[in-house]
């Protein structure tokens, strides 16, 4: 199939920033691997059920038990920036 | 007394006998750590105080007569993706340069309780992504064999300090062969077991339907025992298998398949002699080889490079500088993402996050992702009907031996091709081994694979005990020596 | 030219489970922020979900109970976008293969029945809360304050499809759906701490054209009367704009509670592609037949079943319905008394109107036990009767609420039986004649109005024990 990445908009959605050198980098290395896995369109396999557990296995679900497990301290122990309780971040829009 | 060279259940025995404590095993463990890491790198941190500690407690027990396990008191070393409460988890990225784990991994609580001593964490390529370390933001680890070589990756740090004599055995994780290929690079033994047989919880996921943590050894046997001592049913991990293992034949009625793709164009004659010496010997023994086609394994690799970086660009979105992890500044809480993600990842993590975010977006899924996971289907169903006719496939693990740095860093298919005979068992959840067979030309480690039908692994092990006895290579590195 | 608005509305339902969807975490509802958390829901590297049985049993007793087909085969989606108190930046959720589909729920409205047709029930994850801090407006907050204990709480979606034509079948609606949760017990459904939260998608059209218009998603009403207001105000706006010739654009807006309008919202930033793939950490789930057996075993009497039993007795579909979204017990004693004093109005007058007053002036959420339906048919039948008046009646009731005794004892140690003797009342009459001689002339000039006077006075002599309608007919004879 045809290769149009739009690769600002990839990267958007990745939340990754690039600079423009990357841009040109990831958009040829990636036109390359996707050269290659081209050859997935050509098999014929239609029909090919989809299992999520390589061996098939089904979901197995959990009582509904309550327990504790990481104190608050624990929680925020790697917080970047913290206040009252909180994670804090840079404002965030709706 | 060397206890480089003894397994982990003669050491064991050594310790019920009174004949060696686990502190002296730690210490001369330590020491070969102490002295190696200075060239190959293989240790990201070592917990000397800690294991120090660990090791005295463990003598207390086998003084009392009442050791926790067959393991206690064997030093292990763990793969920096998996974690260990209190200590960092830095996956080898700067994004979690200074994430400190408020919990363990199932498997690291499993050793806890076996009274195992943590010797520490292993470098690895960045999140588990590549296959020679040097994608570690923290600089490569080098063989030991000869540190001009890469020593395979993802685990190559796991391999590498099993290799040298820095830990008796270790941990790695495998999505498309990274416990296999630096074990086989490195000269040691690397076993991938089916997928759910071990848990995953607390290994810091790349790929998830294809991760898998298993051991890297010096033997067969020493794979078998810590393999028994992580694997179960876990109730963390959804994925997790409830046990219900399958026997096929260990002896010389075992059948054996020769995968005649993975003989083919690609794969140097080093390797593939490795393969025609291992058929010989079994053929020797009274075993049964016949060449058999997968034509789809020649579909591996295009089906991992669409499924494994869609699950991991999923899986990698966590890192964003909220919560945990390293933070760059923003003016939005969005940019301040957008900002962390660029600083913190490395240049291969980037690159599969954003192949995978373009994979699954709208208008390629079905033609990508989608067909990926069809294909994914029919190659583990060509797995499950050749296993009809077949006990056990044999392949070389690796396409070369252990390459040299920098020597496949342009194109980013070349050194995707390395996990070319790796990858097809990934794709089908089942057991693969690597087990060390000689040397090349160039003194570096050769290895042979093997794989079994899911569920088999302990008669995969039994079997692989019994080449690894044919094959009688137990050559070791003598960087170690060398340095004395 | 004649308008038609076409509403389509999204409901989250919290569940009341012990622990979150994919996390053994206990649902807490506390003011102290980040208390209940675990690698799992904290998006902690390594960690693992594993859904909460409860969940599903409450996912799919709901589906059922709305009618939907079950999807036997279904599997989890990850939504992906990126948003501070999205701890993974990806929500598990459903896609394609929602537990239920096609389904539909009876409403009432005004006296008729009406039926929303429901798109899909789907199963997530809740997300953190973010306060923003600043100048209270979002667009000039200074930063985002995040707790993550409402992170990973189960939650259903439930989708209609476009068909609701009025804010107020909206707002029926929701009132169905949440006396549904409720009545499944599978959330407090409590509109007020965000049990239920809900987005409408609105569009108006021409009449005379044959497809819908532009859709534009409100967001941010907190209560029925929001959603009301907002589906109003936005049926007038887009309406207007189709009106003067003017663009609709297809977009989300925001309910201000304060001014009463919607406006655009900023979009999140990034793009609204959710690549939603498989959730390779779960495997495909399977409900089987056993399962789904075993839970129509446990639904409970359904709001619409409660009022196809309360219409049987003569109520009116609205009143049915009023009392099918009352509490179990009103919904009880209604039916155990009416059954008793075969008296639908009466009965159903006594419990909504006096009963259900009286109990919120004493401040009190239940009946004591000793009033029981036979007490309270004691009491209706005294006064159908003609033994006592209404106002003896609720004299009766005030007492009876507050301690144990026989209504009819307490009538008579009271003096509150009621003299139908007519001879006695003949005398009283003809007293109260005699004695107002000029009010009965103008009586019988036409001025009727005087009736009740004389009425009145009749029952003053009587000092209550008279029953008016009596007393009236008498009067009246006597004239």
């Amino acid at each position: 199939m045809k290769k149009d990445i739009d690769i600002k908009s990839v990267a958007k959605l990745a939340a990754i920033n690039l600079t423009e050198t990357d841009e040109k980098k990831f958009e040829k290395d990636l036109n390359i691997i996707l050269e290659h896995v081209d050859a997935l369109s050509k098999m014929n396999i239609e029909d090919e059920e989809i299992n999520i557990h390589p061996l098939g296995e089904i979901l197995n679900l959990r009582e509904d038990v309550s327990s504790e497990f990481l104190t608050h301290d624990e929680a925020m122990s790697n917080s970047p920036e913290t206040e009252d309780g909180h994670f804090v971040v840079p404002p965030s829009l709706d | 007394m060397n206890v480089s060279n003894l397994s982990i259940s003669e050491i064991s025995n050594l310790y019920k006998n009174k004949e060696l404590k686990p502190s002296e095993v730690y210490e001369e463990v330590f020491t070969n750590a102490s002295l190696s890491e200075s060239i190959i790198h293989a240790h990201l941190k070592l917990f000397q105080d800690e294991a120090t500690e660990a090791s005295k407690l463990s003598d207390e027990r086998y003084e009392k007569g009442n050791p926790l396990s067959d393991i206690d008191g064997i030093p292990i070393a763990i793969k920096d993706n998996i974690n260990l409460k209190n200590h960092e988890t830095t996956c080898s990225s700067k994004m979690l340069s200074n994430y400190v784990s408020p919990y363990d991994a199932t498997v690291i609580k499993k050793l806890r309780n076996n009274g195992v001593i943590f010797t520490g964490k292993t470098n690895l390529d960045e999140f588990a992504m590549g296959s020679s370390t040097e994608n570690s933001a923290f600089g490569p680890t080098k063989n030991p064999w000869n540190p001009e070589h890469v020593p395979g990756g993802s685990s190559g740090g796991s391999a590498a300090v099993v290799s040298v004599g820095s830990a008796v055995a270790s941990l790695g994780s495998d999505t498309g062969g990274s416990i296999r290929q630096p074990a086989s690079f490195c000269g040691v033994v690397g076993f991938k077991p089916t997928y759910g047989t071990v848990s995953r919880y607390g290994l810091v996921a790349f790929a998830s339907s294809l991760d898998q943590i298993g051991p890297i050894t010096n033997s067969v046997e020493d794979a078998k025992i810590l393999y028994n001592s992580i694997k179960g049913h876990d109730p963390l991990d959804a994925t997790s298998i409830k046990e219900s293992l399958v026997e096929i034949p260990t002896d010389k009625n075992a059948k054996v398949g020769v995968v005649k793709e993975l003989m083919e164009e690609g794969i140097s004659d080093e390797s593939r002699k490795e393969v025609e010496k291992t058929i010989k010997l079994l053929k020797e023994n009274g075993n049964k080889v016949v060449e058999v086609s997968l034509p789809l394994t020649k579909m591996a690799l295009s089906i991992y490079y669409l499924i494994a970086p869609a699950e991991c660009s999923a899986n990698l979105s966590r890192f964003d500088g909220v919560r945990y992890g390293i933070r760059e500044a923003g003016s939005t809480s969005y940019e301040m993402m957008e900002n962390t993600r660029a600083e913190g990842f490395g240049e291969e993590v980037k690159k599969r996050i954003l192949l995978g975010t373009y994979a699954l977006s709208a208008g390629y899924y079905d033609a990508y992702y989608g067909q990926a996971l069809k294909a994914r289907s029919a190659i583990t169903k060509d797995f499950e009907n050749i296993f009809k006719e077949v006990d056990y496939l044999i392949s070389p693990t690796t396409p070369t031996p252990a390459f040299k740095f920098g020597e496949k860093t342009e194109n980013p298919l070349e050194m995707y091709m390395s996990d070319l005979c790796t990858i097809p068992a990934n794709l089908a959840g089942i057991p693969a081994i690597s087990i060390p067979t000689g040397l090349s030309k160039q003194d570096m480690p050769l290895s042979i694979q093997l794989m079994s039908p899911a569920r088999t692994d302990s008669s995969l092990l039994e079997f692989s005990e019994s080449i690894e006895k044919l094959l009688s290579f137990n050559q070791r590195t003598s960087l170690l020596e060398d340095m004395k | 030219m004649n308008m038609v608005p076409t509403i389509g509305i999204e409901t989250h339902v919290e569940l009341n489970t012990n622990s979150k969807m994919f996390c053994n975490c206990a649902v807490v509802e506390t003011e102290n922020p980040n208390e209940s958390l675990c690698p799992t829901c904290l998006g902690l590297p390594g960690a693992l979900p594993v859904p909460n049985l409860k969940a599903i049993e409450s996912i799919t007793m709901l589906a059922l109970s709305a009618n939907c087909s079950i999807t036997k085969n279904g599997m989890f989606h990850r939504k992906n976008y990126f948003y501070p108190d999205l701890p993974k930046n990806y929500q598990i959720s459903q896609f394609d293969l929602p537990v239920g589909v096609n389904g539909s729920l009876e409403i009432i409205l005004n006296e008729t029945k009406e039926t929303v047709e429901i798109e899909r029930v789907h199963m997530e994850e809740d997300t953190g809360k973010s306060v923003h801090k600043g100048s209270g407006r979002i667009d000039s907050a200074t930063s985002t304050l995040l707790d993550f204990n409402r992170s990973g709480v189960p939650l259903v979606e439930i989708v209609t499809k476009p068909v609701i034509k009025s804010s107020k079948e909206a707002v029926s609606y929701i009132e169905e759906l949440r006396q549904l949760v409720i009545d499944l017990k599978i959330s407090e459904g409590k509109l007020e701490k965000g049990n239920l939260r809900f987005d409408a998608n609105i569009s108006v059209a021409k009449e005379s054209d044959n497809e819908l218009g532009v859709k534009v998603e409100i967001k941010n009403m907190n209560s029925l009367r929001s959603l009301e207001k907002a589906i109003d105000y936005e049926i007038k706006r887009q309406t207007k704009l189709i009106e003067s010739n003017e663009v609709i654009i297809q977009e989300t807006r925001h309910w201000d509670e304060d001014k009463e309008v919607t406006s655009s919202m900023r979009s999140k930033e990034g793009s609204a592609d959710y690549r939603y793939f498989s959730d390779p950490d779960l495997p495909n789930m399977i409900l089987t037949d056993e399962f789904i057996d075993n839970i129509k075993k446990t639904i409970p009497t359904l709001p619409s079943q409660k009022r196809d039993k309360l219409s049987e007795t003569g109520l009116s579909n609205s009143e049915s319905n009023y009392l099918s979204k009352s509490e179990e017990w009103i919904y009880n004693l209604f039916l155990e008394t009416q059954k008793l004093t075969n008296d639908t109005k009466s009965t159903f007058n006594l419990i909504t109107g006096e009963l259900q007053g009286q109990l919120r002036k004493a401040g009190m959420e239940k009946l004591p036990e000793w009033l029981t339906s036979e007490k309270l048919s004691e009491i209706i039948k005294m006064i159908n009767e003609n033994k006592i008046s209404f106002t003896s009646g609720k004299e009766i009731l005030t007492n009876l609420i507050q301690n144990e005794m026989s209504p009819s004892k307490y009538a008579e140690d009271n003096n509150l039986i009621q003299d139908n003797d007519s001879d006695e009342i003949a005398k009283i009459v003809k007293n109260v004649i005699d004695s107002n001689k000029e009010v009965v002339e103008r009586v019988k000039d036409g001025e009727e109005k005087l009736v009740g006077f004389l009425v009145g006075q009749i029952i003053k002599s009587s000092k209550g024990n008279i029953n008016p309608s009596i007393a009236k007919d008498l009067l009246l004879k006597e004239l």
